[in-house]
């Protein structure tokens, strides 16, 4: 539980997010402010808001649990799993989406495919956004519960009653700035965590000739690279082809709740900075949510549970204070996963959606309204849904599981279909539906496939590379699209040399 | 053929090699992007050295690098 000026701390912490994101209500008039902040944020804001919603409280703990499990080769997801991916974002793909006016990643893939591929885009990624909501909610309200005292019902009417509030009125300009706080709470509590860890452990060469003595289950626990045979779900094939190739410029390019942040920029040069100082920013998330768990196999030796490791950490080493500025960092992570999913289901399903299916030509005013009742609604389903969190515990990994296995053909139909000319619709159709089916195959039978312990690096490379190759098979066989069609849709080096605009 | 064993031969050592080689092809290709592109959307009069996103870029490589070469 909580000391006196912890409860300060968090209390201080929700109220002024609330008020903070409120402000942002007078910048909002049409639906581009909503969605796009009136394409008017500078880059630092943008990178930093990219940073938080990535790593969510979720995180924090499963993260610092692999490390204790693992070791450090878990931060190959924040290194190598984020910086090439998130510079190829920024020098090809941003400028093209920011150029084009666009508001989601299925309208590029509408316009370059058909309105099939980008339904299926949107609707794959409304239903697990909004599946993910009712989890968080429920994630947020246990640790209300655990360290207020609050009953499980109020924290979650608590939850969805701030972030709904200033994301309903601000829109993405509210949740970007929010983030922006709510990044700076998340550094400062996890370098403090850290800093006390490496006190308590005796500093860093201490740690790691501790660790090398306790067995040879620890023998490459300071290994970055692991061996192609290890028992890990991070052997370095994995990482290189499954993470870097696929999974980390699926994650980058192709999910709404980033891209759509870098499409606020002010300006193109805005849009590419915000993502490589995102990169930047995102080689430090290691230190926060990995080192502890590192630590802990020192100060905790023999967890049964490795997500024991942080909350441990925690309670035998922060100082009342600290605790309570630690736990405003987990509900900094949550509250920015939230409201970073609350907009962007409300763009998809208005942009993606209601526009093309439901009315179409109606003015601005309409779709702002609409986009506002939609977060009002998703809200409602977070909080009607939370429950199944407690009937189902492992949900939450089911969910961001099966959205890995969406990755791998994502990224196959947006790589070919910005960078050949000959991607047709049918090849883009066939490509995504296929390759989801077969990334399920795998997942179903995978004890036949794989011989390490979680293979979804491995899923998402095999996935995407059939999805690459039914897409280049099926347009070759069907009938291509016209220069007329793809203009502006398909990379070409005089946008680099000349700057052409699209 | 699913498990990649055809690499099982690659020692971490070379491992670590082709990522770092990753890193330097990367760095490569963002030095020959044209000097415009990166500027594109500062003023010509506002453009400086350090809102050269080339420079960023490498600066970003260059500290992942150095954190795969040292674990």
């Amino acid at each position: 539980m909580l000391a006196g000026i912890d409860y300060f701390i968090v209390i201080a912490y929700i109220i002024g997010m609330l008020l903070l994101g409120l402000y942002f209500k007078k910048f909002v008039s049409s639906s581009e402010d909503y969605f796009l902040g009136g394409k008017s944020l500078p880059f630092w804001a943008i990178g930093m808001s990219i940073v938080v919603s990535d790593i969510g409280a979720l995180d924090f703990v499963g993260v610092s649990g692999q490390a204790y499990r693992y070791g450090i080769s878990v931060g190959n997801f924040d290194w190598v799993g984020s910086v090439p991916a998130m510079l190829l974002a920024a020098f090809i793909f941003i400028p093209y989406f920011w150029r084009g006016g666009m508001y989601t990643i299925p309208e590029y893939l509408g316009r370059r495919y058909n309105q099939k591929v980008r339904t299926i885009a949107s609707v794959t990624w409304i239903l697990f956004f909004a599946l993910d909501l009712g989890v968080l909610f429920w994630a947020s309200a246990v640790l209300l519960n655990v360290l207020m005292g609050w009953p499980i019902w109020i924290s979650i009417v608590a939850t969805a009653g701030v972030v709904g509030l200033y994301t309903y009125f601000g829109g993405i300009t509210a949740v970007i700035m929010t983030d922006v706080v709510q990044f700076i709470i998340m550094f400062i509590g996890g370098f403090a965590l850290v800093f006390l860890s490496l006190y308590e452990v005796g500093g860093w060469d201490n740690m790691v000739d501790k660790i090398a003595t306790m067995g040879p289950e620890y023998r490459n626990h300071f290994d970055i690279i692991q061996p192609q045979d290890t028992k890990s779900p991070f052997p370095w094939t994995g990482i290189l082809f499954g993470l870097t190739f696929v999974m980390a410029n699926a994650y980058m390019i192709g999910n709404q709740s980033i891209v759509q942040r870098c499409l606020t920029a002010k300006n193109e040069w805005h849009a590419k900075a915000s993502m490589i100082f995102g990169s930047a920013l995102k080689m430090f998330i290691p230190i926060l949510v990995l080192f502890p768990g590192l630590m802990a196999v020192v100060v905790h030796p023999g967890l049964a549970d490795g997500d024991q490791a942080l909350p441990m950490m925690i309670k035998s080493i922060m100082p009342p204070g600290l605790v309570g500025l630690m736990f405003a960092a987990f509900f900094a992570g949550l509250m920015s996963s939230v409201d970073s999913l609350l907009n962007s289901t409300a763009t998809l399903f208005t942009k993606d959606i209601y526009e093309p299916f439901i009315k179409k030509g109606a003015d601005d005013k309409h779709y702002l309204k609409v986009g506002q009742i939609t977060t009002l609604v998703l809200l409602l389903i977070g909080v009607a849904t939370s429950p199944i969190s407690s009937d189902f515990p492992g949900i939450y990994v089911a969910i961001q599981t099966f959205m890995s296995y969406f990755q791998g053909p994502l990224f196959a139909i947006l790589l070919l279909g910005i960078f050949w000319k000959r991607t047709t619709e049918w090849g883009g159709l066939s490509a995504l539906v296929i390759g989801i089916g077969f990334a399920i195959y795998l997942n179903v039978f995978k004890e036949q496939f794989f011989t390490i312990e979680d293979p979804f690096l491995y899923i998402s490379w095999w996935s995407f590379l059939l999805g690459f190759i039914i897409n280049v098979v099926v347009s070759l066989l069907t009938k291509k699209h016209t220069e007329e069609q793809l203009k502006g849709l398909v990379f070409s080096s005089k946008i680099l040399v000349e700057n052409k605009k699209l | 053929m699913f498990n990649f064993d055809w690499l099982s031969g690659v020692s971490q050592e070379t491992a670590k090699m082709i990522f770092l080689s990753l890193y330097a092809l990367i760095g490569i290709l963002v030095l020959i992007l044209p000097t415009e592109y990166v500027y594109q959307g500062i003023a010509k009069e506002d453009r400086h050295w350090w809102n050269n996103l080339k420079l960023w870029s490498i600066a970003v490589l260059c500290i992942l690098a150095s954190i795969y070469n040292h674990f």
